[in-house]
């Protein structure tokens, strides 16, 4: 029992690690960029308009630069966190030889990644096949950067990423992965890697309708499709959250009708989440949805013929697009940043800190030690950041458990359920979901 | 391929063109070096041709060329995972032709060394189906947990863990070093929690049953016609067991059941045949391990270090039913002329072993009748027009293991 | 309708039941051997590498030349030259070679031997980086008193009696159990004429030797070196003084010469 308990330590203590690495690396780099550099402008170019010009664009660049500093290394951590997981789950140790406690073995394996051979199979399509990775990675970069603004409470350094229909936006450019997929299966000049990637066509186009269907849904509970007001909905304790009918309990007292609306509700919310879920699986080829490379039936499909950084690319972009939605899922049904036992702990704890940092000796001076500490630490982003993280890697491990539990569909079953089961579903929710919320 | 008829065809599909596509015999989920060409009709399978040979070693050859005390050693190799049937087989054939009687306690022994290697086999075959069905990551590894723990205990009775070389013309090789037997209680058990567990997993499962319910039907008739034997044919509602219908060893002293099921026979009551199946195994590895005579402690072994494993027919600590081996085994194995075959149940049918000899300390004809080759036969009938991500599910539920097929 | 619901409802159910029972599995100790790290315990009847135990007490060879591994051996992967010495009149071994690429492991060699003296020890980490290192030599076969007495322990053979050459005690050694040497002679004798007969072969192979020999001489010094490092657990197990096992291959090395040279 020990030996048991002392594992799922190490995992928690890599996990802890991995994720400081992680986060401190981007808070950082978002002070450096947003905070910093811009303060120094501003003190060396004093009132010229050039200045300020050059300071804001150095803010403007804030998203991108998060997102450029968290991919690569939040991958990192996923695969390692995966192999770990899984391996708790199967009674094994898992990577545990390269650095303390196998911490930097996916860092070796990225570099051994890119020191491997890049092979083009003769035949193959060039200029497509090396297109298909960077088009299969690059929308998870554009996705996640509304979401940005909704993890960060919609701190201003990350506003300028805000827009009206972030939703919408992230759903639309995360659908874009599929095409790389195609592209590279096609380029690959492979029986295998064509049907893979022709699966993974069908099997995305399929799988999109319930999901959207599901985020619909809520964004029609919310009556918007601004990520920020959406997670700002969710506000208070844990029944705010859309997962929980947004507040619909409260209702329960108001009366039998209200009281079966607010149940029904609830149920259907729940139901959307797990809609949500089945579509994001299926989004991000994970078992049981992973047709696509389908091991036993296609060799490893649409990425057979991938090697070296091409190969690691298409790895880096699956586990982000797994990070997107996972982040998509927390932030319109599970509260976004915001605590899941109501607001006054979490205010409490801002204001604390809060005045800590004010009481800092000349915090009003630029560029003193004690303004860089407080420019620094900004106590609500934080507390958002804490638990946005906790939330999306707890869906994250869930995916894990469900990889380690599920064998895969076949692709017509695959089909039936996506169009015969989940999408009538879904429907029915939307419709059920609108009349509910009237009957409140 | 393609034909000049573009009518629809009986199943209502539209006609394509066929195309073949050529699986293995290096592909992930061929089990080994099989090859199959497939004809598809879209994605349906219209026609499958097994390729079988790429591991043929001339196993049948070999017993012609090599000693009986070699041979012995080698026909391990046929089924790697379950050595202890093959080795069985060949004794029972050569024991009868020589005439010889097997004292009690090697027959137990032998009963409990094959159930577990049994039970090794199914669980082998567990996990490795569960990946063909794309459960590829987590489940495969808890069969493989117990099938380890088993390993571990025939590696040390035997000497290694799937070359076994245990079971010997005229008994077993060795009595069971001290422990052996408490483990193996503490594993049996401990075994059926195991089980439930993994049918918690995966027996309802609704993505399971998808894939295995009315999947890869064996009708009851064509499973008789092609031969097939083993699970594969019990799941299609034959009660046909070696170990029932014509009990061999002491099989008729032990009381266990046969699963037989009366449904399809389809790839969802193979997997249940074999689960159950394992734990009526252990089942019998209980029963044997109260009635072997000499008992299942150490204490045999004890009284034997006592008169030096003088090997005494009258002794009373190692002589009689006592012994392990009707006579010590030398380099000079010969068995008397004559010809005989015998058939064990082994964890994929029967397996049959058919020796002509002459007298000398080699054979001069063996032929093996192996239960791989039969029930590969009939994977071309059960295949068709499923689609082609069924052909690795259908396939890896007959559990065919390639170098008992090619020999 | 109903019946979408109930198995909807049903396959939720099981889903989720498969979830949290692989769930559960995290609360479980690692079943991982770090091999490694950690040797596993092997079992005294596992079949490695082959090798040639000595008289636990003399540190004498215990085999006598009678090529009964050499005959049975399947492979045919065992060389064993020897010659019958003009004193005694006896069959004196001059080389033994196994060669452990083509030994498939299956002990049949150790069931003949009549007197235990070559037997699979619990070795494993054979590999090596060309196909002529694997073929051992007499030296690299001999095994050290102490993994002598520690192998006869574990596989539960009896302890060789001395060879009834030293004259003053055999006549002990064979009123304490007299029926055990009796085999061993009857074999030795039995095998006397045979290889006298067979002589000329171990010529012809003498001359291969050397250049084998030659291809590895540094190569053949490596091995007892390894040995030492795995040596310390099965050296501590067999005798509780531990840290012996420097000793013992001192006498390891210069034994095989002062065989080779007799
Ligand atoms: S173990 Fe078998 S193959 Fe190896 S040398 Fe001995 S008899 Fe030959
Ligand atoms: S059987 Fe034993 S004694 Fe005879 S030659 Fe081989 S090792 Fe030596």
């Amino acid at each position: 029992m020990n030996s048991a308990v002392f594992e799922v330590s190490k995992f928690a203590r890599l996990a802890v690690t991995w994720v400081c690495i992680i986060f401190g690396a981007v808070w950082l780099a978002c002070w450096l960029v947003g905070v910093f550099i811009p303060a120094l402008i501003t003190q060396a170019a004093a009132s010229s308009t050039a200045g300020q010009y050059w300071a804001e664009i150095c803010r403007a660049l804030v998203p991108l630069v998060a997102v450029a500093v968290f991919i690569p290394i939040n991958a990192m951590f996923m695969v390692l966190a995966e192999r770990r997981a899984l391996a708790l789950f199967t009674v094994r140790k898992g990577p545990n030889r390269v650095g303390p406690d196998g911490l930097l073995q996916t860092a070796a394996d990225a570099v051994k990644l890119l020191f491997k051979e890049d092979i083009t199979p003769r035949g193959a399509d060039a200029l497509m096949f090396t297109l298909a990775p960077i088009i299969f990675f690059a929308p998870s970069i554009i996705a996640v950067i509304p979401l940005l603004a909704a993890v960060s409470g919609n701190h201003p350094l990350f506003g300028i990423a805000n827009i009206p229909t972030g939703i919408f936006y992230v759903l639309a450019v995360s659908s874009i992965p599929v095409v790389g997929i195609v592209m590279g299966s096609w380029a690959s000049n492979n029986k295998y890697s064509l049907v893979g990637g022709l699966r993974s066509a069908a099997q995305a186009i399929s799988y999109e309708i319930p999901l959207v269907l599901a985020i619909v849904t809520v964004c029609l509970m919310a009556g918007t499709l601004d990520v920020v007001q959406i997670a700002d909905m969710q506000k208070g304790p844990f029944w705010n959250w859309f997962l929980f009918g947004n507040g619909a309990l409260a209702h329960v007292k108001d009366g039998p009708v209200a009281a079966v609306a607010a149940i029904l509700l609830l149920l259907c919310c729940l139901l959307l989440f797990l809609i949500y879920i089945t579509g994001a699986c299926a989004e991000v080829n994970r078992i049981p949805f992973d047709l696509p490379e389908a091991e036993s039936e296609l060799v490893s499909g649409y990425n057979t013929e991938y090697s070296g950084i091409k190969f690691a690319i298409f790895f880096l972009a699956e586990f982000t697009n797994l990070f997107v939605v996972c982040t998509i899922a927390a932030v319109m049904f599970l509260g976004g940043g915001h605590s899941p036992f109501g607001s006054h702990v979490e205010t409490g704890f801002i204001n604390w800190l809060g005045a800590q940092l004010q009481s800092l000796p000349g915090s009003a001076q630029v560029l003193s030690p004690a303004w860089l500490v407080n420019s620094l630490v900004d106590p609500s982003t934080l507390s958002q950041a804490i638990w946005i993280i906790l939330k999306v890697y707890t869906l994250v491990v869930f995916a894990i458990l469900v990889r380690a539990t599920l064998p895969r569909f076949r692709i017509d079953q695959l089909m039936d359920f996506g169009w015969k089961r989940l999408i009538p579903l879904a429907l029915i929710l939307l419709v059920a979901v609108t009349f509910l919320r009237e009957l409140l | 391929m393609s034909t000049e008829t573009t009518s629809l065809p009986a199943t209502g599909r539209l006609k394509t063109d066929e195309m073949i596509i050529n699986m293995g015999p290096q592909h992930p989920a061929t089990h080994g070096v099989l090859r199959l060409l497939v004809t598809l009709d879209g994605e349906f399978v219209k026609h499958v041709e097994p390729v079988i040979g790429h591991l043929h070693r001339a196993q049948e050859w070999q017993g012609q060329n090599r000693t009986w005390f070699q041979y012995q050693a080698l026909i391990d190799r046929v089924d790697y995972l379950s050595g202890m049937f093959t080795s069985w087989a060949l004794c029972r054939a050569a024991e009868k032709i020589d005439g010889t009687e097997i004292p009690l306690r090697a027959e137990y022994m032998r009963v409990m060394v094959a159930e577990m290697n049994r039970i090794t086999s199914h669980l082998l075959w567990l996990g490795t189906y569960l990946i063909d069905l794309g459960a590829m990551f987590g489940f495969p590894f808890y069969p493989f947990r117990e099938r380890e723990k088993l390993l571990d205990l025939l590696e040390a009775i035997s000497g290694q863990r799937m070359m076994f070389n245990y079971i010997r013309i005229g008994g077993v090789q060795a009595e069971a070093p001290p422990g052996w037997f408490a483990r193996l209680k503490a594993f049996t058990e401990e075994f059926p929690q195991r089980v439930d567990e993994y049918e918690a997993i995966v027996t309802q499962n609704p993505i399971f049953l998808k894939r295995t319910k009315g999947v890869g039907i064996l009708k009851k008739q064509v499973a008789m016609d092609y031969g097939v034997t083993g699970p594969s044919l019990r799941a299609s509602g034959v009660p046909f067991d070696l170990r029932k219908v014509k009990p061999y060893s002491v099989y008729d002293r032990l009381n266990f059941e046969v699963p037989v099921f009366d449904g399809d026979g389809d790839t969802w009551d193979r997997y249940m045949c074999r689960i159950r199946e394992m734990r009526q195994s252990n089942e019998i590895i209980k029963q044997c391990m109260e009635q072997i005579p000499g008992g299942s402690s150490d204490e045999l072994r004890e009284k034997r270090k006592a008169c030096n494993s003088c090997d005494k027919a009258d002794c009373p600590n190692c002589g009689g039913d006592l012994r392990i081996m009707t006579k010590k085994q030398n380099a000079g194995l010969r068995i008397k002329a004559g010809e005989g075959f015998a058939a064990v149940e082994s964890p994929r049918g029967t397996l049959g072993c058919y020796i002509i000899s002459t007298g000398g300390d080699t054979a001069y004809r063996i032929k093996w009748r192996n239960p791989s080759f039969s029930n590969l036969a009939v994977l071309p009938v059960l295949l068709l027009d499923h689609p082609i991500a069924d052909i690795m599910a259908i396939f890896g539920s007959i559990d065919v293991i390639l170098p008992d097929v090619d020999r | 309708m109903l019946g979408l619901v109930g198995q909807a409802v049903e396959g939720i159910y099981q889903v989720c039941r498969g979830l949290w029972t692989v769930f559960k599995h995290s609360g479980r100790p690692p079943t991982t051997k770090e091999y490694p790290d950690i040797m596993p315990d092997l079992p005294g009847r596992f079949r490695g590498r082959l090798a040639l135990a000595v008289h636990p007490e003399t540190g004498e060879h215990l085999c006598i030349s009678c090529r009964q591994c050499e005959r049975v051996c399947p492979d045919k992967c065992i060389e064993i030259t020897a010659h019958k010495s003009p004193e005694t009149n006896k069959l004196e071994l001059i080389e033994f070679k196994i060669d452990h690429g083509l030994c498939m492991f299956c002990g049949l060699c150790t069931e003949v031997c009549p007197t235990s003296c070559i037997i699979n020890t619990n070795d494993f980490e054979m590999s090596d980086y060309s196909r002529e290192a694997l073929i051992y030599d007499l030296r690299r076969l001999t095994l050290s008193k102490e993994e002598s007495v520690h192998y006869f322990s574990k596989k539960e053979l009896t302890p060789p009696k001395p060879k009834p050459k030293p004259a003053a005690k055999p006549a002990a050694a064979g009123a304490a159990a007299p029926a055990r040497p009796a085999p061993a002679a009857r074999a030795e004798e039995g095998e006397a004429a045979k290889p006298a007969a067979a002589k000329a072969p171990p010529e012809k192979k003498e001359q291969a030797q050397p250049a084998g020999e030659a291809a590895r001489p540094s190569e053949a010094k490596a091995p007892p070196e390894k040995k030492e490092e795995k040596a310390p657990p099965a050296g501590e197990a067999a005798a509780p003084a531990g840290g012996q096992d420097a000793p013992g291959d001192k006498q390891d090395k210069p034994k095989p010469e002062a065989g080779g040279t007799q």
